[in-house]
């Protein structure tokens, strides 16, 4: 599938799958079934087929996407940027979920992704009180976030990246890391316990919100922006 | 190809095999040999005198334990650059197993053979056979109510960064309150939880 690389949803080279000759694209599409997989599989599918090759910590629900029997796809909710479900006017964190891994494999027909998650909100608007979802595309890797403009997010802009921390060994730390290792991440206290850190800034990210319960639609606090296209695309994306 | 049946003894492991494997999956091809024999030939070649083993080099382990003292053999004739990377081609060319049909599979043989003689052979704990089986198999309703019950009923973590002396001081004020919470029971099965909540309170209280 050469989708345009949406927030997490990867291309990916799949072995070919036996669908059977001249399925119908529509009819496939009623026959995937979401459902839950243990984070283990999810991380051994992720890690191999996702651009990123991780599995995200702070994972709380995995769903996996079967056709056939055959494991087709991947999908994380987790805990996602701490203060992301500041966002919204009242809310608390438990309000909110972010989607930290989207994965399909190229042998799904069209609109899977769409599909997809269609299953995912219906489920979660009938089985838990998460109130809304947020996630991240990465215009460094060159997505945008289609799937999520597709399937009626809204656009909040670029979020402002955390940056990510060097000790001096090379290795980059997230700051949560930091707070667990040396036990705060705020660089001048760092300093003058005589530890060096080099602040290493990473590209913003396009975020994206999802309602799940349309009733918080209204107490987002950041404004809902134009979806972002293509540069030197007339808005046919 | 000819195979060669050649006494246990005058096998030798390859001592440039990068390829290890723990007692637990050792015992678990122990086991696997003994309930199917050894279906696999060894590939070996000559040197100096004995038989350097390319492809088997686990097996070889544990045949001797199994007291199998003559093993089937493919022999080659090879220099010691070929025979390594005949090795490793044995050892890394293999295909991904699709989850999904896995566990598919899994379901298959449990359904006909028992759970602790499928883990004898099989290289997953019973945690990760049963959870793989059930790909496919829980209802995705079911999974998120589990979950959401549970997130009603969890407790909390709140986590506050403190120099080592008010770290020391807050210690000793919970410390203070944990008689209190002795005697306060609560949904809060920890004492030091509870203990902070009734301070907490006390303190709103006092205002």
């Amino acid at each position: 599938m050469d989708v345009n690389c949406a927030a997490g949803v990867m291309s990916s080279m799949v072995s070919c799958r036996d669908t059977g000759a001249g399925l119908n694209p529509s009819a496939a599409l009623h026959n995937l079934l979401v459902c839950p997989i243990p984070r283990k599989s999810a991380a051994r599918i992720l890690e191999r087929e996702h651009y990123l090759h991780s599995f995200p910590a702070g994972t709380v629900l995995c769903f996996g996407v079967m056709l056939d029997n055959r494991l087709t796809g991947a999908i994380t909710l987790g805990a996602g940027p701490a203060l992301a479900y500041r966002l919204v006017d009242g809310a608390e964190p438990q309000d909110c979920l972010t989607l930290t891994r989207f994965w399909l494999s190229d042998d799904l027909p069209k609109n899977a992704e769409s599909r997809v998650l269609g299953v995912i909100f219906r489920y979660l608007k009938r089985h838990t009180d998460l109130k809304f979802l947020i996630s991240y595309s990465d215009p460094s890797a060159g997505h945008l976030g289609i799937i999520y403009q597709a399937t009626g997010w809204l656009y909040t802009g670029l979020s402002s990246a955390m940056p990510l921390y060097d000790l001096g060994d090379g290795r980059l730390r997230h700051g949560r890391s930091l707070n667990n290792f040396l036990g705060s991440r705020d660089q001048g206290y760092l300093k003058k316990q005589g530890i060096k850190i080099n602040a290493i800034k990473q590209s913003a990210k396009h975020r994206y919100l999802y309602f799940l319960d349309p009733k918080w639609r209204g107490y987002l606090k950041s404004a809902v922006l134009p979806y972002p296209i293509k540069e030197g695309n007339n808005g046919n994306n | 190809m000819e195979i060669t049946d050649l006494p246990l003894g005058i096998l030798r492991e390859a001592t440039w095999n990068p390829n290890q494997l723990d007692e637990k999956a050792l015992e678990k091809l122990k086991q696997s040999i003994k309930r199917y024999g050894l279906v696999e030939n060894l590939v070996v070649r000559s040197k100096d005198g004995y038989f350097e083993v390319l492809s088997g080099n686990q097996r070889l382990k544990v045949l001797d334990e199994l007291n199998l003292q003559i093993v089937p053999c493919i022999v080659l004739e090879l220099n010691d650059s070929e025979a390594k990377l005949l090795a490793q081609a044995l050892n890394h060319i293999h295909g991904v197993d699709d989850l999904g049909l896995r566990a598919q599979l899994l379901r298959e043989i449990l359904s006909q053979i028992k759970q602790e003689e499928v883990l004898l052979v099989l290289p997953e704990s019973s945690d990760n056979l049963t959870s793989l089986a059930s790909i496919g198999q829980e209802e995705l309703s079911v999974q998120l109510q589990n979950w959401q019950k549970s997130r009603l009923t969890k407790l909390s973590h709140l986590n506050f960064q403190l120099t080592s002396d008010q770290k020391k001081v807050v210690e000793e004020a919970i410390t203070r309150f944990i008689p209190f919470a002795r005697g306060n029971k609560s949904d809060n099965p920890t004492l030091r939880g509870q203990a902070l909540y009734l301070l907490c309170q006390s303190y709103l209280g006092k205002e």
